[in-house]
């Protein structure tokens, strides 16, 4: 089993009449990347911010390669990188001088050669000299990220990245991410838009209210899951396929043509035998699939509300 | 780490000259060259130019006076305001926190602010210096004259520049730390009228500064640099001003360096802790008191001078301490007070059991410290002669206790009860407490209504002495410490319901 590089306890913030996160604990190992989903005011910014050191917790522990944050924040300094949801840039430096900053403060062997490979990294090498006010909202984010990448962390906290974000740049970022994950980096990445994370996210914590509602590998949250929405498509028979499915125990039939989409209760197990039982009786099935992905199953079952 | 390695120095040392600096450093060279053709002109032809000065050492000081005064205003002004408003501006952005998560140790960031921010300041400021230089060679002025002016300068720079990390670090808005040194500045006319006896000359060099203009044939001539002429004394044991002003500034430096240090290191730290709110209140009061102890020297109130020529300094001096020691107080009381908040999230973390630990993290018990130093401190004017004096003594205070008391309680009770409403009723109790007994005053022409403000007792204790007053102007402190008891009570109860809320929460 690999060793868990970041452990997050019993994590609890609280604010002026609110409990910011409350018992929140997460462990993530090298090579994740997990989404932190969950609407706005979920807690999803504040837990980053307590993860990083700039949040005071009430209560809980923050452990990054088995040291304790509050014990030895600036042993941790070095282990982790926060790319915060804004982007703080010095506006009248040039992209290479602001990494040069920042190059300099982790005080990086070879700096002109990572500051080089950040910008690589992030699609920026040919705007290495342009002005930070001159670069848009999506390159800001990508010059952030690439401070955040200089002194090569091995966790990474990446709150709403993709947020401002074109398509094309959303792209981009998912790139990055894979690349990051086969570095064998370990990322919490937060977003409320379920779309921005699917695809790449290997375990999702999904929060509400501060609290910790779900957590786990996709799979094996795919796998706990007690009902999924599924696409059935056929050639023909329509009418006999909607009624098996009605003696079946599923929920939320949709009609449509020639398929239909419908919520199974029930395990894997059952699942298959529905899919056997319409073969057998003569359906010619054309397409059998989850509707929608598997994060969004997977939030829609944690029961969690107001996303986007 | 070299200063020159350090990389927020170097990137405000960037933004500056990506700026500009050589429209201002000509800006500079224009006034300084200015004053040096006067200077030159006078050299030519002093009858024509200038018939008025005797010597050219003293068109030298004139010319060079103007030099530090501008001086003065650029690097104490403008460092402090461009350092405060670099900060807080910086805070908000963001570029704060992303720099306090480098490995780059809280003594080089705070380095980095204090240094970097205000260089185009400085460059200026050089320039000046160096047209100074040449003023004062050309007078044929003392090189020493021109060495003791910028080492109070720039040493008055660099405190100034220390204190706007506090300032920019404890500020919502950018502009509010210029307001601290624009108060500060505002109070300067004030002291100009005690110059050796007020702290304010110290803390920014006026007296040593213009001590250093003054020489024996302005003092034949009776003029105005009178008041300015000779080394202050410190309990009676003179002192040159030069070092007296710099150690001052050190000591005060030395403890914002550890506050800003300290805050950088964990914002969520108090920017001053008790002891150190206690140590600098002790250090300002005693110097204060030492500078003024030549007067009556422990023997208040029968003057140890010569009366007539400091009648205005024993009336108004020792009452205008008095106010000054209530305010620099109170805005201690206001800066060590804990916030709600944190005492609640402190109770989750560890359930607090008894009142005492809130007592002991309160203000309160920060009131109680600084009046007994006061007390203590106030002793020293009245040690020799108090069996005459010790009812002026006793109201005076229990006046300071009484006030600190009432505005420690009302500051706590209001955070507690009104939460974010809470500046604009302490500000409404203040003005009730404090100021409305003098407006009631003024509408019904009776100066009994006065006495009843908080600020009252002590100041008219000082300046009236003893008699049938001193016996009603007891009972007025006394009342005062029965408005102290009915907050405590108040303050107490809300205390407690937070304290159970947070036991509540908890569960």
């Amino acid at each position: 089993m690999t060793q868990p590089v970041l452990v997050i306890e019993h994590l609890r913030v609280d604010f002026p009449e609110i409990v910011a996160v409350n018992d929140l604990s997460l462990t993530i190992e090298s090579g994740d990347i997990c989404g932190l989903i969950g609407p706005n005011g979920a807690g999803k910014t504040t837990t980053m911010r307590a993860v990083s050191g700039l949040q005071e917790c009430t209560r809980g522990q923050v452990r990054i390669n088995g040291h304790d944050l509050a014990k030895e924040p600036e042993k941790l300094k070095r282990q982790l990188g926060f790319m915060p949801d804004f982007c703080p840039t010095y506006d009248q430096l040039t992209a290479t001088e602001f990494l040069d900053h920042f190059a300099r403060a982790h005080q990086l062997s070879q700096k002109e050669k990572r500051i080089q490979e950040c910008l690589e990294l992030t699609w920026l090498s040919d705007k290495s000299g342009a002005l930070c006010q001159e670069l848009s909202r999506g390159m800001k984010q990508r010059l952030v990220l690439a401070k955040t990448l200089l002194p090569d962390p091995k966790v990474l906290l990446l709150d709403e990245p993709a947020s401002g974000l074109d398509p094309l740049g959303r792209i981009e970022l998912r790139k990055i991410l894979l690349q990051l994950h086969d570095a064998g980096k370990a990322v919490l990445i937060s977003s409320h838009i379920l779309s921005e994370l699917s695809g790449f996210c290997n375990k999702a914590a999904i929060m509400e209210r501060g609290k910790l509602v779900m957590f786990g590998g996709i799979a094996e949250l795919g796998q706990k899951m007690t009902s999924r929405k599924i696409s059935l498509k056929w050639r023909a028979d329509g009418e006999k396929a909607l009624e098996i499915l009605k003696a079946a125990d599923v929920m939320n039939i949709e009609a449509q043509p020639s398929g239909a989409t419908f919520q199974f209760k029930g395990g894997t197990e059952g699942l298959d035998e529905l899919l056997k039982s319409l073969v057998l009786q003569g359906i010619r099935v054309s397409e059998w699939r989850g509707a929608g992905d598997d994060l969004e199953q997977i939030f829609l079952e944690s029961g969690a509300k107001e996303l986007m | 780490m070299k200063l020159n390695e350090n990389p927020i120095f170097l990137t405000q040392k960037r933004l500056v000259h990506r700026g500009g600096v050589l429209a201002a450093i000509l800006i500079s060279a224009i006034v300084g060259l200015s004053l040096l053709s006067g200077l030159v002109a006078y050299r030519v032809n002093a009858s024509y130019y200038f018939p008025d000065f005797e010597t050219a050492q003293q068109a030298g000081k004139t010319f060079y006076g103007f030099t530090i005064g501008v001086e003065i205003v650029l690097l104490v002004l403008g460092g402090f305001s461009r350092i405060s408003r670099t900060l807080a501006e910086e805070r908000k952005a963001g570029l704060y926190d992303s720099n306090r998560l480098t490995p780059l140790k809280p003594t080089q960031i705070v380095a980095g602010y204090w240094l970097g921010p205000a260089l185009r300041e400085f460059y200026m400021a050089l320039v000046l210096a160096g047209t100074g230089l040449l003023i004062v060679l050309l007078a044929g002025l003392p090189l020493t004259f021109w060495l003791g002016s910028q080492l109070l300068i720039f040493g008055s720079a660099l405190f100034f520049g220390l204190l706007a990390i506090p300032a920019g670090l404890g500020v919502q808005r950018p502009q509010i730390g210029v307001l601290i040194v624009l108060i500060f500045f505002l109070i300067q006319p004030f002291s100009f009228s005690f110059p050796r006896f007020v702290l304010t000359n110290f803390l920014l060099p006026s007296y040593a500064i213009v001590n250093l203009f003054t020489d024996a044939k302005d003092l034949s001539r009776g003029n105005s640099y009178q008041d300015w002429a000779g080394w202050p004394s410190l309990f009676g044991l003179p002192i040159p001003p030069i070092l007296l002003s710099l150690c001052l500034q050190l000591i005060l430096g030395f403890l914002l360096w550890r506050g800003a240090t300290r805050k950088t290191a964990n914002p969520f730290q108090p920017l001053i802790l008790r002891r150190e709110a206690v140590v600098i209140f002790g250090i300002l009061l005693l110097v204060q008191h030492g500078l003024i102890w030549s007067l009556w020297r422990g023997n208040f109130p029968v003057p140890a001078i010569n009366g007539e020529k400091y009648f205005y300094v024993v009336d108004t001096l020792f009452p205008a301490i008095q106010c000054g020691t209530i305010l620099v107080a109170c805005i201690f009381l206001a800066a060590a007070s804990p916030q709600p908040e944190t005492v609640r999230v402190t109770a989750l973390r560890r359930p607090i059991k008894s009142f005492g630990e809130i007592f002991s993290r309160s203000a309160v018990s920060l009131a109680l410290t600084l009046g007994a130093i006061s007390a203590g401190v106030l002793l020293l004017q009245f040690a020799r002669g108090f069996t005459n004096s010790w009812e002026v003594y006793l109201v005076t205070a229990g006046n300071l206790l009484s006030t600190f008391l009432i505005f420690a309680l009302l500051l706590e009770y209001c955070r507690l009860r009104h939460k974010k409403r809470a500046v604009g009723f302490i500000v409404l109790w203040l003005f009730v407490l404090c100021f409305l007994p003098f407006i009631l005053a003024g509408v019904f022409y009776s100066s009994a209504f006065a006495k009843l403000s908080l600020l009252a007792p002590g100041v008219a204790a000082l300046s009236m002495g003893n008699g049938e007053t001193i016996h009603y102007l007891a009972g007025i402190v006394f009342a005062h410490f029965g408005i102290a008891v009915l907050l405590w009570i108040v303050w107490r109860r809300e205390w407690r319901q937070l304290l159970a809320k947070a036991t509540a929460s908890q569960n």
